[in-house]
This record gives structure tokens, C-alpha cells and sequence, in this order.
């Protein structure tokens, strides 16, 4: 007799981990499957805190290097120790995933070390590490899969020399020059972890702007930014190959619309021209569900087409975020409870981990004006915010959009210090559906960077006083 | 004959109160003046938070690469020790406060108000007398004066500056580290430049007349600050009365009474005295205005009106808290009312920030705080040892954490604290969130960025629920 559960999630990351402790703090029979070694998913493993644990560490090298010499603070000859660093990001990722597997079994959840497939209306099959095979029967699934790094054609990805984000994690030495194929968010993030460490890095874009889905002043001055650092764009560009020889590769490069070729040098390629959802092998077909033309499962509040199959996460629609995921997961566990769950996506923040930092939420003013919606817009730049003035960080701006009419705010972008974490009080904002007039009427901390926030929001009625 | 101008608005004193409320008349199209004699930008600007939290961050990046020196954390290593140029970071830090102070009269400038420089004297409630730089006099005769003079730093009869013993004024002045430096009074003044100058190699010790330090916050929110204390062995006298400098052999001493009532001393370099500040109500003929008073504070209502048609007073001459911002929000309200707009001053929240290490936020009412004025709480607390986002910063193993109080009965958030390295920054939604009323479902329900330090606020407020995600319930 097989083990009968409430709910069986495939899939341990942000999605799936926050989905099974929500649901055994319900009471609900809770059975984890994941095929890695480690809980947490892309996120914690290979994802969002590496590369912060690596963001962090090579930012402070080259303000130490850069910086401090005019802030009064003398150094001398700093030098790197990659393994070291590698080392400590190894440290937090472990601390990290430990932990999640610690709240598996406070919340009385089942980890199950293998890959699961539906085999079936409420039927769940494992193949364990050692190759035999354990069936659960459930009331619920939820799928909660993720999403795999999007391959190129004609770029065959070996985490050595040609690598995904993955492996730009884990090189083993500076590279000399590092091509990035993608100038969007991984693209971004990990370019600057190199170039910080000493590699110059190129940047082959498709479309005519860097992080192409945010708000368009924002990509243009991050693109001015980026630049004064050393990184080198090219834009408006395709990869149509890399040729490998024993020490070098060659980027074959030619423009969007065709001709103009040109060959880049590279040691060291890094493919991050997005993700997509990851479903292989998860036999979809023995309930029915069919993936849309680009893969993702389609959801009516995480209900899949399938009676008794959800869906959460990268794997369905809705920004490929872990907080989305996360929120996705604890939502879709009420439901199954019996309670209500709801999540709104227009309020769901994003932040680059640059510097300076970039965080978004809401609408792009691209995105009001195709709409055809009346918007105004309240600007201020953190070169007048006296908090970023004595942190010698003054990159960047806030820009909020509010309704023309009943001043709600439709939008927040900011770029500057600290960005990632400014960024919720306009989420906040947003899902109480407040006016610009709310923020410029709050009073906020001086001397703080949020400030900039508060006199960004006085902006969209004109009586900014900062500046 | 003085000349005489005369003008809708008058703004006496020009920091983050006065010159606020001088744009703000300028932008709503008042014919308005400010006097201003000690720079534009007040104490803030000048001689408080600004430079202190540009001092601070010097501090700390020294403090972090010294902590790289031979095998480093994080795989940067420094051959030898980090060298600090006091004269350079007093230098780094002037060029600061002079572009802002600058920036601040350009502002005034485009709002079309003018600035004069020179001290203003009151001969009656709407008439003053200007002493101006150039020797020069000028009366004003304004419909509307707005008061803004501030606050200095209190002095301390058997302390009194001088030599050894320096206010926080010239302790962001000093071009030399002092090697022993004693701070009287653990508030928030005294702890932030005290730990700053201890990061920066100075030996600190402080002496406190309370039984605690930063007496405005519970224990549990200063418990990080004080552990931190302790590791770097910084040793803080409490209930400790300091009673005067003896000099003996070319060394200094601070003299104080310890808790059992013993005498003691400690030698010192230079003693840094941060026993508070009071509001500057002398000098300037307060005293012929006809105006109430409320302690030591002008009296107004919550519209800062005084008793006297069209003279209002905003920031720190009208009491508690007195924060910059507090300040600015007050100034920006008067010019409004002048203006016949209707604006009380009502707050929910209005945020403090100490910059301490670690980081010190509070928003509204703690527990006890609640508690005592008869609320049943209920309380969540997230450690940010379980924050990915500070272990990916080197933050998280100082103990920190944010924690919400909110009504048992409907759930409506009375408190926001927060404590650990990097919380600075969370008080703008902390405040937003108070000031809308949010309740704590409103935060659970808000999706915050992964990683970020926010995502411990939504679990602090899923905490007070029962049913947190990231530590067991």
C-alpha cells in the first residue's frame, strides 16, 4: 500500500519549499520531492544568493581599491583570494540550504531526494539516487519545477569555457576577458562580479537597449553607468556562433537584422539570455496538461487544467522571480487549505544587484503609455539626497509614475544605493493602492536614502523641495 | 535709519525646519524671507547628522578593511594595515557639507526667497532687527513669522567645553585621533560618534547616569548594540555621575561617582560630552514676543500656531522629538497653513534612526510602550541570522532583528524596530506602513523582494501571526 498525502510538491526551491511549509503549518500531510542534493532550489544554490555572497565581495574590493584613498582611509596593495571568496560564498549557500531542510522537518514535511514525475491522477513517482522507484498517492500536486537556463543555438554550454550562470559562479580564475551573451539581470549582475575582480567584459545585446523589460530612462542611464565602469555593450547584436580552439574562444557576432560581422576574443563566455520553464521529463501527459508555445503551464489561481494539479513558480506565468515563487507557493498551500489566496503580480518588486543597485515595481512608463493611460511622474536623483552625499554613492535616481487623475501610484523605479531595499516601501504602497500624496505626506527618517522616495512622490505634484 | 523690509513670510533660523518651510513658502507664491546666521542647513548640515554619518561611513570602511589585514574574510587580504588620515577624512567630510550647504541656498534661490545672513533680534512679534555680516543692520517687518531657531548642544556646568572636553561639534572637527577618548552620555549621539571613533582605533569608554544605554529603547532592541560593545571591549560605566576633569602630570581625567557611589577616574585624551540637547530660546528677544512656553520649549498647538496671530514655531524650539525630520515636516505644514491650506500635524510615526553598530530603527510603540498605555499586543520577531540577504553581507551575526507590535484585538500595527547591520533603510516602509494604518495581515499579504532585509519585515508580521515561513513558529 502506497503512502497516501494531501499534497505532494515536485520541486524544492523558493516555490516549492515555501508551498510545503505553509501547508504543514495547515495540518496538511506534506510530502518535498527534489532532485538535487541540497533544498532551495536555483535560488539558494546556483542563483540569487551566490551571486549576492560573490556581489558583495567584489564590490567591496574595488571601492577598497578605488574609493578609499579620498575618503581618508589608506590601504596599500589589496590582493585577491578567489578560492577564499569562492569559499565564503560556499559558507553562506551551505548555512542557507541547511536551514531549509531544518524547517522541512519542523513543519513535519517528507524530503524526498530524487525526481519526481506525475504518473496520473494522484499519483506521484520518485527515482531515488540509488535508481528504484517509490509511488505516492496524493490528493494534490503541485508542480513547482522552475525553470533551466535558456540554451543558444550554436553555443553549447560546458561550465568551463562557455558557461550559464552556473558556472560563472564557480571559475576558477579571473578571467582575462569575459563576453556576456545578454545584457538583462543574470547578464548584469555577473558582469559586474567579474569586471570588479579584473576582467574586461563585453556585452552582446539582441535588442537596442541593456535590462530591456525595465523602465526605459532607467536601461538608458544604467547603460551610461555601466559604461563609466569599463563594461563594453553591444547592442542590437546577435551571436551566431563561438569556435574553441585550446586556449581561446572567438564570439562570432553579427547585427540583429543581419551582416556587419565581427569576431570577439573571450576566454570565458557566459550565455544568459534568459530562462525558461522546466517541465522535462515531468510527464504531464498522463493528466492531460499541455504547456503553452513557450512552455509554461497555464493557471487559473494555480489550478492547472488537471483536477487536483497545481501550479506555482518560475513554471507557470508571472515574473520569474523567487519572492513571486515564494508568495505563489504560500498562496496555492490556502487554497488547498480551503482559504483564500491571491497574488497580485503588478505589485511584485525586482531588483538588480548592481551598483548602483536597480529595483522596479509596478507599471514602466512605456508600459502607461501603450496603455493609453494618463499618468504623472515625480522624479528626484540621489545626487541631492544628503544620505547618499556622505556615503559617497550618488548614482541614480527615483522615479515614481501616479494615475493623472486619482494620483495612485501606478509605478516606482529606482536606481541608487540600497535600491532592493527601498523598493518595498512603494510595493507597500502599491498594495494598499495609495496616492503619490500618501508617500510625500509620510514623514521619513533623515538622514536616510528614503527620503529620495518621499520627495520623488512630492514631485508628481510639482512641489519637490530637495531640488 | 536701518532699511526696512518688509515681507509675508519671515524664517528665523535656516536647518531642516527653516529652510523647508522657507521653499515651501516660495513655492506657494509668499513673498518670504529667512534669516540665517551659522550657514545655511543648521546644525543637521553642519555640525550633526550629515557630517557625523559621513564620518560614520569612514569609519566603518576602515573598520571593514582592517578586518582583511593577512588572511582576509571574504578572499580580500591587505598586506599591512589600513592607514587612517583623520585630517583626510575631516577634509572628505567638509567637502560634503559644503556642497550641500551650497545646494541649500541654490534651492532657496529658485523658490525666490531671500536669504539673509546675520542674527536676528526680535523687538516684537512680528519685528526684527538683522545684524548683518557686513556691519550692516536690517528690519523686518513680516505678516508671518515662522521660528525655526533650533537647538544646541547642552553643556554641562562642571564639563564646561573647552581644552580636553569637546561637544559633538568639534568632536567631527578633531584633525588627530585621540588615542583615549572617554564619551559622557550613552544616548544616540554619544554611542554613534563613540563607536565610530572606537572603529577608527580610538580607546572609548563612556559613562551614562542611566541604569541603561540608549534609554529610549528597550533592552532587547539595545541588546545587539551592547553586545557589540563587549566584544570590542568598550567599556561602558552605567549609573555612573561624571563630576569634573582633573589634570595631574600632563595627563587628563575624567573624575565620576560609579553605581556603588565610589570615585573614580578615567584618563582621556579628550572627553566628548553628549548629554543632550535644548532648545535655543535665548538671544534673539523671545522674550518680547508675548509667547507661552511649554517647559523649555515654545508652546503651539497642531497647527504650530503660538497664542500670537501669525507667529508659528516648528522643530526643535517646540519640544520632542527633536529630529531633522520632525522639523522638515513641520516647516513644510506652516508654509501651508499660511498659505490657507488646512494641514494639521497629526502623525502616526515619525521614524528614528540611530546609526549606531548595528543600526537602530523605530517606528511607533514598542511592546512595554503599548502595554503602558493599555493596548493588548501581540508581538513577531524575525532574527536576521535567518535573512539570506545578511548573510550574503557580512550582517546577521550581530544579533539584529525586526520586530512589529501590533493590537491583539484587530491586528493594526502600533510598532516597527528594527536593529542589525544595514536596517537604516527599512524605515521608510516601516513608516508608510504605520502611517496608512497597515495591519498585519497588509504586510504578510505584500510581496517583498528576494533577497532583501524587507522580507524580514513580512516575516516579523507572518511571525505575529503564528505562522512564519523561515524559523519554526
Amino acid at each position: 500500500m502506497a503512502d497516501t498525502y494531501d499534497v505532494v510538491i515536485i520541486g524544492g526551491g523558493p516555490g516549492g519549499y515555501n508551498c510545503a511549509i505553509r501547508a504543514g503549518q495547515l495540518g496538511l500531510k506534506t510530502a518535498i520531492i527534489e532532485m538535487r542534493k541540497t533544498l532551495g532550489g536555483t535560488c539558494l544554490n546556483v542563483g540569487c544568493i551566490p551571486s549576492k555572497a560573490l556581489l558583495h565581495a567584489s564590490e567591496l574590493y574595488e571601492m577598497a581599491n578605488s574609493e578609499f584613498a579620498g575618503m581618508g582611509i589608506g590601504t596599500g596593495k589589496i590582493t585577491l583570494n578567489l578560492e577564499k571568496m569562492m569559499g565564503q560564498k560556499a559558507d553562506a549557500v551551505e548555512g542557507l540550504t541547511k536551514g531549509v531542510a531544518g524547517l522541512m522537518k519542523k513543519n513535519k514535511v517528507e524530503h524526498f531526494h530524487g525526481k519526481g514525475k506525475i504518473a496520473g491522477k494522484g499519483k506521484v513517482t520518485v527515482t531515488l539516487e540509488d535508481g528504484s522507484e517509490k509511488t505516492l498517492e496524493t490528493k494534490n500536486i503541485v508542480i513547482a519545477t522552475g525553470s533551466e537556463v535558456t540554451p543558444l543555438p550554436g553555443v553549447e554550454i560546458d561550465e568551463k569555457q562557455i558557461v550559464s550562470s552556473t558556472g560563472a559562479l564557480e571559475l576558477e580564475s579571473v578571467p582575462e576577458k569575459l563576453v556576456l551573451i545578454g545584457a538583462g539581470v543574470i547578464g548584469l549582475e555577473l558582469g559586474s562580479v567579474w569586471r570588479r575582480l579584473g576582467s574586461e567584459v563585453m556585452v552582446v545585446e539582441y535588442l537596442d537597449r541593456v535590462l530591456p523589460t525595465m523602465d526605459g530612462e532607467i536601461s538608458k542611464q544604467a547603460k551610461r553607468l555601466f559604461e563609466k565602469q569599463g563594461m563594453i555593450f553591444k547592442l542590437g547584436r546577435k551571436v551566431t556562433g563561438v569556435e574553441k580552439d585550446a586556449k581561446a574562444l572567438k564570439v562570432k557576432t553579427e547585427a540583429a537584422s543581419g551582416g556587419e560581422e565581427e569576431v570577439l576574443d573571450a576566454d570565458v563566455v557566459l550565455v544568459c539570455i534568459g530562462r525558461r520553464p522546466y517541465t522535462e521529463g515531468l510527464g504531464l501527459e498522463s493528466v492531460g496538461i499541455e504547456t503553452d508555445k513557450r512552455g509554461f503551464i497555464p493557471n487559473e489561481h494555480f489550478r492547472t487544467s488537471a483536477d487536483g494539479v497545481w501550479v506555482i513558480g518560475d513554471t507557470t506565468h508571472g515574473p520569474m522571480l523567487a519572492h513571486k515563487a515564494e508568495d505563489d507557493g504560500t498562496a496555492c498551500a490556502e487554497l488547498i487549505a480551503g482559504k483564500a489566496g491571491h497574488v497580485n503580480y503588478l505589485a511584485t518588486p525586482s531588483v538588480v544587484y548592481t551598483r548602483p543597485e536597480i529595483a522596479s515595481v509596478g507599471y514602466t512608463e512605456e508600459q502607461l503609455k501603450e496603455m493609453g493611460r494618463e499618468y504623472k511622474t515625480g522624479k528626484f536623483p540621489f545626487m541631492a539626497n544628503s544620505r547618499a552625499r556622505t556615503n559617497h554613492d550618488t548614482d541614480g535616481f527615483v522615479k515614481i509614475l501616479a494615475d493623472a487623475k486619482t494620483d495612485e501610484i501606478l509605478g516606482g523605479h529606482i536606481m541608487g544605493p540600497h535600491a532592493g531595499e527601498m523598493i518595498g516601501e512603494i510595493a507597500l504602497a502599491m498594495e494598499f493602492r495609495a496616492a503619490s500624496e500618501d508617500i510625500a505626506r509620510t514623514s521619513h527618517a533623515h538622514p536616510t536614502l528614503s527620503e529620495a522616495i518621499r520627495q520623488a512622490a512630492m514631485g508628481v505634484e510639482g512641489w519637490t523641495m530637495q531640488m | 535709519m536701518a532699511d526696512i523690509r518688509k515681507c509675508q513670510v519671515l524664517v528665523v533660523g535656516g536647518g531642516p525646519g527653516g529652510y523647508p518651510a522657507a521653499i515651501r513658502a516660495g513655492q506657494l507664491g509668499l513673498d518670504t524671507v529667512i534669516v540665517d546666521k551659522h550657514g545655511l542647513g543648521g546644525t543637521c548640515l553642519n555640525r550633526g547628522c550629515i557630517p557625523s554619518k559621513a564620518f560614520i561611513h569612514a569609519a566603518s570602511k576602515y573598520e571593514e578593511m582592517a578586518g582583511h589585514v593577512g588572511e582576509g574574510a571574504l578572499g580580500i587580504s591587505l598586506k599591512n594595515a589600513p592607514v587612517l588620515d583623520m585630517a583626510g577624512v575631516t577634509a572628505w567630510k567638509d567637502t560634503i557639507v559644503g556642497k550641500l550647504t551650497k545646494g541649500v541656498g541654490q534651492l532657496l534661490k529658485s523658490a525666490k526667497v531671500e536669504a539673509v545672513s546675520g542674527w536676528a533680534t526680535f523687538s516684537d512679534a512680528k519685528t526684527c532687527t538683522v545684524e548683518m555680516e557686513d556691519g550692516k543692520t536690517l528690519t523686518i517687518e513680516a505678516e508671518n513669522v515662522i521660528l525655526a531657531t533650533g537647538s544646541k548642544e547642552t553643556e554641562l556646568p562642571f564639563l564646561p567645553f573647552g581644552g580636553k572636553v569637546i561637544g559633538s561639534t568639534a568632536a567631527l572637527e578633531l584633525t588627530e585621533l585621540p588615542k583615549k577618548l572617554v564619551v559622557v552620555g550613552a544616548g544616540y549621539i554619544g554611542l554613534e560618534l563613540g563607536i565610530a571613533f572606537a572603529k577608527m582605533g580610538s580607546d572609548v569608554s563612556f559613562v551614562e547616569a542611566a541604569d541603561a544605554i540608549l534609554p529610549l529603547y528597550d533592552s532587547e532592541m539595545t541588546r545587539p548594540i551592547t553586545q557589540w560593545l563587549k566584544r570590542h571591549k568598550i567599556n561602558v560605566h552605567l549609573k555612573a555621575r561624571a563630576k569634573g576633569v582633573e589634570e595631574k602630570d600632563g595627563k587628563s581625567f575624567l573624575v565620576f561617582e560609579d553605581s556603588s557611589g565610589k570615585a573614580e577616574k578615567l584618563e582621556a585624551d579628550r572627553i566628548l560630552v553628549a548629554v543632550g540637547r535644548k532648545p535655543v530660546t535665548e538671544g534673539w528677544g523671545l522674550e518680547n514676543m508675548g509667547l507661552d512656553m511649554a517647559g523649555p520649549f515654545v508652546k503651539v498647538d497642531d497647527q504650530c500656531r503660538t497664542p500670537m496671530r501669525g507667529v508659528y514655531a516648528i522643530g526643535d524650539l517646540v519640544g520632542e522629538p527633536l529630529l531633522a525630520h520632525k522639523a522638515t515636516a513641520q516647516g513644510e505644514l506652516v508654509a501651508e497653513v499660511i498659505a490657507g491650506h488646512r494641514r494639521r500635524f497629526d502623525p502616526n510615526a515619525i521614524a528614528a534612526v540611530c546609526f549606531t553598530e548595528p543600526e537602530i530603527v523605530g517606528v511607533g510603540l514598542g511592546p512595554d510602550e503599548a502595554k503602558k498605555k493599555g493596548e493588548n499586543v501581540i508581538t513577531g520577531k524575525f532574527p536576521l541570522a535567518a535573512s539570506g540577504r545578511a548573510l550574503s553581507m557580512e550582517g546577521g551575526a550581530d544579533g539584529g532583528f525586526v520586530r512589529i507590535t501590533a493590537r491583539e484585538s484587530d491586528h493594526v500595527i502600533l510598532g516597527i524596530h528594527a536593529v542589525g547591520k544595514h536596517v537604516s533603510e527599512l524605515s521608510g516602509e516601516f513608516a508608510l506602513a504605520v502611517e496608512m494604518g497597515a495591519r498585519l495581515e497588509d504586510i504578510a499579504g505584500t510581496i517583498h523582494v528576494h533577497p532583501t532585509l524587507t522580507e524580514g519585515f513580512a516575516e516579523s508580521a507572518l511571525a505575529a501571526l503564528g505562522h512564519p515561513i523561515h524559523i519554526p513558529a
